[in-house]
């Protein structure tokens, strides 16, 4: 019999204060978004790590129904996925949980699958113009938007709804390239490991292209060392990351010289918030400290990193990795592995999962985020993000001027801040799964982007979860390490970190990437072998275990661990001296 | 190949008991070479596992030296000594549901008749002298033999019985010779053989047993080795499995054996897993039989195959293969005094009856659609997750 968790403690029909129905009202094609309702736990659900901070009012209602509903089930219909109809989005709290949504109908199954059976191999011949064109037609959305004079604009009612249309259309893009490479990756890698290959070695198959991700790595490297060349390392070494900026600018000389220089990296790299689609969050641009905190981050390392030392020894493992596991396929065999290899390297599924945040997930809700914030300042709110606090209809109002946001609005919005706060202090409580718990899923997604195999969806549901001292997990970067666990609750915990720390987090995502330069260890709750940590880890060589499911509730701020990187396990062995729950229960470095 | 089935026609060799006594003994009829009997009757004299030795060494395969003691040498020994009759009598005092204690205790008294009753003079003079040849030729004294139950029918009917009749490795001497002969013989009367019988409403006399006689090969490694993948049944690849001295340990399941993939089209080793090996079939001269005993030390983890005698390994399988037409499995054995580049000696040879299930074959292609559908969209875990 499957394992219930009830959902009835966050399907109350209360949420954000002032909430009602009608502001989740917007097209859906499968299933709404919503919070919680009766009834749902009929449904698997699954904290999603991506948005660990929670999400306001209007983050949380567009992102949900525009991006993870509408992109997902538009892909999946549209492909399709013979048995799955996408994904959707409940609610509890802040915090977004995510369910695949079955097709059940045999007949409907079976017509989907003759659907599949044409649209795939077309989308696979075709790839790289398909991803182009979709990625061209953003980045011509995105050059209009930076054209768009937003403070000259009187009526901001339009400019607001062509970003939501703009994310909306992004995330289109988005899941229907994402959902046919994942189908053709996780055809190649189940081909394989029948076939005898270690699973362990797949994901190497597919490494070492360059990505915008990596590229921004190096030329914050490069910021880094031309820092150390100006003689600037010891300003950044004595100040933190939010005072950076004004201490380089007290500095002047050379600092004024590498200011300008980091203001055109931000020009090119800039444009890219801390988080996937959430308009609640920065970009670079916005608030520079995330990326002076990253060159700070680089300048505590004793050597430059080489990147293309590394580049050069990602390609050889592949090669290496490719060679082994061909040496010990038939001739047949290899027959199918290499037109395998060559169409997932064509529709390479582990690049384009690092490549595409650069041109969507990252700059996305951008243009979004500028019209509220211009709102604001014309309403003359008391914070810059004050109308990420409103829903949909009532910004709308806001911006054709039906509606004051003094008043009613703008006490709704303190109430709302006080509520997101609540819920974020709570994050580290939320339960991982809710609904009806099964053995195994099939959306791609699911599987690969958050590592929900039938081991980890076992192990959430463990009721010894916080007193186990041993997990398993997926083995992603090899390697062995010992160090003090820091649990993070999301990237604005980051300056937790110290050299030696064993990472612990749900998941990681493109701007932790700079971290891995100097922990000796990483642990997420969710992912895969192809989910950033991995990818990264073995970039860095940094010992990794993704897909643990509990590790975030087992394991405590200043645990002594050991990460087991190579067998997927993880250890805690000595737990640390008295509670650190005030760590955890302490928001770190949010912002408002 | 002609394969006799006669659990399928009980009629053909029933009235064999009868007919038999009729005519005048021959030592044709009693013993059979490997070397001069025509392939063509060679599984009706000498049994399955004899006759296909036959058949291989006509077409050119490395077999051990030998004779059966044939079919009808069995059917005139039962019923010249009485045992026919009293034979006859168990059977029928056990009925056609009898317990499985009272088939347990049925076998232990015909084994025990087959032990007691000795052979009768004319054919024991036929078997020391048939005996008394393979000394010549292996230029030995009291040459050290396999004598080895070959049943018609025990392959070819049902893989069950596979295993199920008695082999005696390394007897020495024409009266250890003759008592291993008996007991294969009786072991025709095991439990299972007679519950099997008793269930399919067959006769004994519809599958007599001949009993091989062949010279030991002086195994330095020895092995089975299947043309398709024993398991899955994946025809690109075969798949051999070894360990030092004779066969009997790895085919009775007592030692662990190291793994050996090859791929069929190119013969590249795909790889090779050593095993722990604890224990050895090995030559006991005190008991004068080969025995399972412990294997030293220095053995148990060494590689036990060269890829030279791999190769061979699989040029005799592949070449079995092509003469069956089907996929075989194989008990082969490497000499002590084999170089490299002589053939292996094969001592045994069946058909392997597990077919690929269509989802475990190696695909033809890549097939993008197909694989989603079979690891992504089928419900069930993705391998190696």
């Amino acid at each position: 019999m499957a394992n219930v968790v009830p959902v009835d403690e966050f399907a109350t029909g209360e949420w954000y204060p002032g909430y009602r129905p009608e502001h989740f009202e917007m097209p859906w094609i499968v299933d709404p978004a919503s919070p919680f309702r009766p009834g749902d736990e009929q449904g698997f659900w699954f904290l999603d790590f991506h948005w660990s901070r929670g999400l306001t009012p209007l983050a949380a209602t567009l992102w949900s129904g525009d991006g993870y509903c509408w992109g997902t089930q538009h892909a999946a219909e549209s492909l399709p996925l013979p048995p799955g109809r996408g994904v959707t989005a409940r609610f509890a709290g802040t915090h977004l949980y995510g369910c695949a949504l079955p097709e059940t109908d045999p007949r409907e199954i079976g017509a989907r699958a003759n659907r599949i059976a044409t649209n795939l191999p077309h989308f696979l011949q075709n790839y790289r113009s398909i991803w182009e064109s979709g990625r061209d037609e953003l980045e011509a959305t995105w050059q209009y938007f930076r054209g768009v004079d937003f403070a000259g604009t009187p009526d901001l009612s339009d400019l607001l709804g062509q970003g939501r249309r703009y994310h909306k259309r992004a995330m289109e893009i988005h899941f229907g390239v994402m959902y046919p490479m994942l189908a053709n990756f996780l055809g190649f890698y189940g081909a394989c490991a029948d076939m005898g290959i270690n699973p362990n070695e797949i994901g190497k198959f597919l490494q070492g292209e360059d990505t915008k991700i990596m590229e921004t790595d190096r030329e914050l490297d490069r910021l880094a060392g031309r820092a150390r060349q100006l003689g600037l390392a010891d300003v950044f070494e004595t100040h933190e990351p939010h005072e950076l900026r004004d201490a380089l600018a007290r500095h002047g000389g050379a600092a004024s010289t590498w200011l300008t220089e980091f203001d055109d990296f931000l020009q090119v790299y800039g444009w890219r918030a801390e988080a996937t689609c959430d308009v609640g969050v920065p970009s670079w641009i916005e608030d520079n400290s995330v990326a002076l905190g990253l060159v700070k981050t680089f300048l505590k390392r004793p050597e430059d990193h080489d990147f293309e030392a590394a580049a050069r020894n990602a390609l050889a493992e592949r090669d290496t990795a490719i060679e082994n596991a061909r040496s010990g396929l038939t001739r047949e065999e290899q027959a199918v592995f290499d037109a395998g290899l060559r169409s997932n390297q064509e529709a390479n599924f582990p690049w384009w999962q690092d490549d595409h945040n650069y041109y969507i997930d990252l700059k996305v809700m951008l243009p979004l985020r500028w019209g509220c914030q211009e709102l604001a300042r014309r309403q003359g709110a008391d914070h810059k993000d004050d109308m990420l606090y409103l829903f949909w209809p009532e910004l709308m109002d806001v911006a054709a001027g039906r509606r004051p946001y003094a008043g009613e609005l703008k006490s709704l919005v303190a109430d709302r801040r006080q509520y997101f706060d609540h819920w974020h202090a709570k994050r580290g409580e939320m339960p991982k799964v809710l609904g009806t718990i099964p053995e195994a899923v099939e959306d791609p997604i699911l599987i690969e982007i958050f590592g929900l195999n039938p081991q980890s969806i076992k192990a959430v549901q463990n009721p010894d979860a916080a007193r186990q001292t041993v997990m398993s997990g997926v083995a992603a970067a090899k390697g062995t390490a010992r160090g003090i666990a820091r649990v993070l609750q999301s990237s604005d915990d980051l300056h937790r970190l110290e050299p030696g720390s064993i990472l612990v987090c749900e998941s990681t995502s493109p701007n932790w990437t700079p971290a891995f330069g100097k922990i000796a260890g990483a642990v997420c709750d969710g992912g895969g072998m192809l989910s950033h940590a991995a990818i990264v880890g073995r970039e860095y060589g940094v010992p990794t275990v993704t897909a643990v499911g509990v590790a975030t509730l087992s394991i405590s701020d200043g645990d002594e661990i050991e990460v087991d990187g190579t067998n997927g396990t993880v250890t805690i062995l000595t737990k640390a001296p008295t509670t650190t729950s005030g760590v955890a229960e302490t928001p770190a470095g949010v912002a408002g | 190949m002609s394969v006799t089935d006669p659990l399928g026609s009980p009629e053909a060799s029933g009235s064999s008991g009868t007919s038999g006594t009729a005519e005048p003994v021959h030592s044709c009829d009693a013993v059979v070479w490997i070397d001069e009997v025509d392939p063509q009757r060679a599984i009706a004299a000498g049994g399955s596992k004899m006759g296909r030795l036959a058949e291989l060494l006509q077409s050119g395969v490395e077999v051990p030296q030998g004779f059966a003691v044939t079919v009808d040498a069995y059917a005139r020994h039962c019923s010249e000594s009485g045992l026919d009759a009293r034979i006859d009598a168990v059977i029928e005092r056990l009925g056609a549901t009898p317990s499985e204690a009272e088939v347990e205790e049925a076998s232990a008294a015909i084994r025990a008749m087959f032990r007691d009753t000795p052979i009768g003079e004319h054919l024991t003079a036929r078997l020391t002298e048939a005996y008394e040849e393979l000394c010549l030729r292996a230029v030995d004294v009291n040459v050290p033999v396999a004598v080895r139950s070959s049943a018609t029918g025990e392959d070819a009917a049902d893989a069950s019985f596979a295993g199920i009749f008695d082999t005696y490795l390394g007897v020495s001497g024409i009266e250890r010779v003759l008592d291993a002969v008996r007991n294969c013989w009786g072991s025709l009367f095991t439990g299972r053989a007679l519950a099997y019988r008793l269930r399919r409403g067959i006769s004994h006399h519809a599958m007599p047993i001949a009993v091989g006689v062949i010279e030991l090969i002086h195994a330095r490694a020895s092995g089975v080795a299947f043309s398709v993948h024993p398991v899955t049944g994946k025809a690109d690849r075969i798949v051999v499995e070894t360990s030092w001295g004779w066969g009997e340990a790895i085919v009775q399941g007592l030692v662990d054996p190291d793994h050996v993939e090859i791929g069929k089209a190119d013969g590249r080793v795909l790889k090779y897993d050593v095993a722990h090996k604890r224990i050895v079939s090995a030559f006991d001269f005190a008991v004068g039989a080969v025995t399972e005993i412990d294997m030293p030390a220095k053995l148990a983890d060494r590689r036990v195959l060269d890829d030279e005698q791999i190769g061979a390994i699989c040029a005799a399988v592949r070449a079995i293969e092509d003469h069956y037409g089907h996929p075989v499995d194989v008990e082969w054995v490497i000499s002590r005094h084999r170089r490299a580049g002589d053939p292996v000696c094969i001592v045994q040879t069946r058909p392997v009856t597990v077919t690929a299930a269509p989802e475990e074959a190696t695909p033809a292609a890549y097939d993008p659609v197909a694989l989603a559908q079979k690891y992504l969209f089928s419900g069930k875990p993705i391998p190696g997750r």
